[in-house]
């Protein structure tokens, strides 16, 4: 991006922006919260379920650490089985592969099923720009295409908006009755819409959940059945993957699909896992390998881990800080904490990586062991080593560096916090708490601090 | 067709990964030890499928009867029943189709998901009907996802599908709507 184009805001500014509505963010918080609940009920039902989160964390890194053996492997077998492989190293590479291949099949209409990869790619645009119409297939990705806008989410694209806002939405772009906003009616009027750019479409493109290496053949999963009436219809498919979606075989396929869904939204496995492994006949199949910086990121061992991601969202879902802040405040395609894992080199405000109160709870859910929060702080050094730190953080960060490393130094400082806080008007300290303090009050400091309390009650014991 | 040097330059990055290395783990999961139909059951339940249990055929053939007589398009593969629609040249016939009748291979108790696997059907089949029957014998019902991809063999597989319930969206405010693309219901017969 030239330098000459206005930067995107901060997070905090965005969040900011997002928080202004109180009723909207409790009900977005609510939403996500929901899926969270339901996330614990079916991986309480799961007695293995641990064992199945360290089983998906060392398939996923077994496969990293072995990943051109393995996808060496699974293009010789999807070649074997008649699938057409090609390798990308960036996103433009992919753009012009895909439309390549639509270009030479004279291809005017494209439906897409969900893929976070080809909204890296940006690929919709690049088509679109070359005049082939590009149909969004999954409800929410349809819904948010139709309103212009960027997923909020990576498993539910449209969280961020209310029905009555989808209502008006269908009303103005598919002909729904004025002023409705049930649900059915609009799904119903979404899957009968859908169904005429299925049946007029010249090729189908899909994403890839995971690529099976010993098979040559890919494993899609949607709900909706999008991926598989697309695909199934036209005799043109493709299928983009990062390098990242290999894993050995069924059986490592079998952990993760486990897991997958009842992360995601507490499903017991998504209504549809289809294995595609060769093309319909008198067909042609497709699958484009990406690195896009991926294989960047595996030069260092703590980024690497991000990798392991499935994409199933539950991180997004229990983080506080995007329930209450919105997928569009983070500068990437990815939010929430895996999108500050893989993202945070992205974002040109340098502002995502602090996005984050580094509680962990991220972690916990992670049906692959991601250590988000130690990917995150990892990403905030990286920051910090680039000299690209956020504006004020920059100044301050190195001074609490040297302050906290020195006890005495830090127990200064505290007393003066205290004697602050309890003698100025909190006003006047209000501006030194940043956006931490604008919506509340400042905390009543205790007389003494924690070690002068200690060493008087405790210590002497 | 393939661009070597693309290729080339993704796997020499690759020789440059630092990802900690790990050897493969050995997946070794017990099998819980319940009765497999009742649990298949309320995973179908859960997931707003339907499961006949008895009579199976017979009672899957008098469905499909009344279905016919109130003059709705039904395809089948299943032997021994018989639609009123032959399988088309192109799979964009098949749009008006209200039951497709097709075989299930294996289904997973845990999850209440169907193998479906049917290289003689087009393979829109599955997702293009209005609703979908699956009949499955009830010897091959297995307890989870690990049960079933031993069983399972995929040497001859090209195109395949584990189904789980009919199609379903939460994505307009997370109200559960059953019907988003594929079918909107899902039967399921257990014969023998
Ligand atoms: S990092 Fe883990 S929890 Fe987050 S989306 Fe990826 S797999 Fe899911």
């Amino acid at each position: 991006m030239s330098s000459a184009q206005t930067k995107p805001a901060t997070h905090a500014h965005k969040a900011e922006i997002f928080c202004r509505d109180e009723q909207r963010v409790n009900w977005h918080s609510k939403a996500l919260w929901t899926l969270r609940e339901k996330r614990d009920r079916a991986a309480s039902q799961v007695p293995e379920w641990e064992t199945l989160r360290k089983l998906g964390s060392h398939i996923k890194q077994h496969s990293l650490s072995h990943l051109a053996d393995y996808l060496t492997e699974f293009e010789s077998n999807c070649i074997a089985n008649g699938i057409q492989v090609h390798w990308a190293k960036d996103a433009q590479e992919h753009n012009q592969i895909t439309h390549n291949i639509l270009a030479k099949h004279q291809v005017k209409k494209l439906v897409k099923s969900k893929s976070m990869l080809t909204e890296e790619c940006h690929l919709n645009p690049y088509l679109e720009q070359r005049g082939i119409e590009v149909i969004d297939t999954d409800l929410g990705e349809r819904i948010i295409q139709l309103a212009g806008q960027a997923p909020s989410h990576i498993v539910v694209p449209a969280i961020h908006l209310k029905k009555q806002e989808v209502g008006d939405l269908f009303h103005e772009k598919i002909g729904t009755q004025a002023g409705a906003s049930d649900p059915t009616y609009l799904t119903r009027a979404a899957r009968a819409h859908l169904r005429e750019q299925f049946l007029s479409a010249d090729a189908a493109m899909t994403g890839v959940n995971m690529a099976i290496a010993d098979q040559g053949g890919i494993i899609v999963c949607t709900n909706e059945g999008n991926a598989d009436m697309g695909v199934n219809l036209p005799s043109l498919q493709l299928h983009s993957m990062g390098i990242d979606k290999v894993i050995p075989n069924m059986d490592s396929a079998a952990v993760l699909l486990r897991t997958l869904a009842r992360n995601a939204t507490g499903q017991l496995i998504t209504t549809y896992s289809s294995c595609y492994k060769a093309p319909k006949p008198g067909g042609e199949m497709h699958v484009i390998i990406v690195d896009n910086g991926r294989s960047e990121m595996l030069k260092d061992k703590i980024l690497a881990k991000s990798l392991k991601c499935i994409r199933c969202g539950g991180c997004l879902n229990t983080c506080p800080v995007y329930r209450r802040s919105g997928g569009h405040s983070y500068n990437y395609t990815i939010p929430g904490p895996i999108g500050i894992a893989v993202g945070a080199q992205h974002d040109e405000t340098h502002s995502s990586a602090w996005a984050c109160t580094l509680c962990g709870s991220c972690s916990f859910v992670c049906p692959t062991k991601v250590p988000l929060d130690k990917i995150i702080a990892h990403q905030r050094y990286l920051k910090a080593q680039a000299q690209t730190l956020p504006y004020g953080k920059r100044h301050y960060m190195p001074l609490v560096g040297k302050l906290m490393a020195n006890k005495t130094a830090t127990n200064c400082a505290m007393t003066v916090a205290r004697t602050s806080l309890n003698i100025l008007p909190h006003r006047l300290l209000k501006p030194f708490s940043g956006a931490w303090g604008q919506h509340r009050e400042l905390p009543q400091a205790p007389k003494a601090s924690f070690d002068t309390w200690f060493k008087h009650n405790r210590g002497q014991k | 067709m393939t661009n070597m040097t693309s290729k080339d330059a993704i796997l020499s990055a690759l020789q440059n990964s630092a990802a900690k290395v790990k050897a493969m783990p050995e997946i070794n999961i017990p099998v819980i030890n319940e009765p497999l139909i009742p649990r298949f059951e309320q995973s179908l339940a859960t997931v707003t499928a339907t499961l006949i249990k008895e009579d199976g055929l017979n009672a899957l053939n008098q469905h499909v009867a009344e279905l016919l007589a109130q003059k709705n398009q039904v395809m089948s593969f299943v032997d021994g029943v018989q639609g009123n629609r032959e399988n088309p040249e192109l799979p964009h016939q098949m749009q008006d189709i209200d039951y497709s009748v097709l075989p299930g291979k294996l289904g997973v108790a845990e999850n209440g998901a169907i193998w479906v696997e049917l290289p003689q059907a087009h393979r829109v089949t599955a997702f293009i009907c209005e609703n979908l029957i699956i009949t499955l014998s009830r010897e091959k019902i297995v307890a989870n996802m690990h049960q079933a991809m031993k069983q399972l063999d995929f040497s001859q597989t090209q195109f395949g599908t584990f189904i789980s319930g009919p199609s379903k969206t939460a994505d307009i405010e997370q109200a559960l709507v059953v019907g988003a693309h594929g079918a909107c219901s899902l039967r399921v017969y257990l014969i023998d």
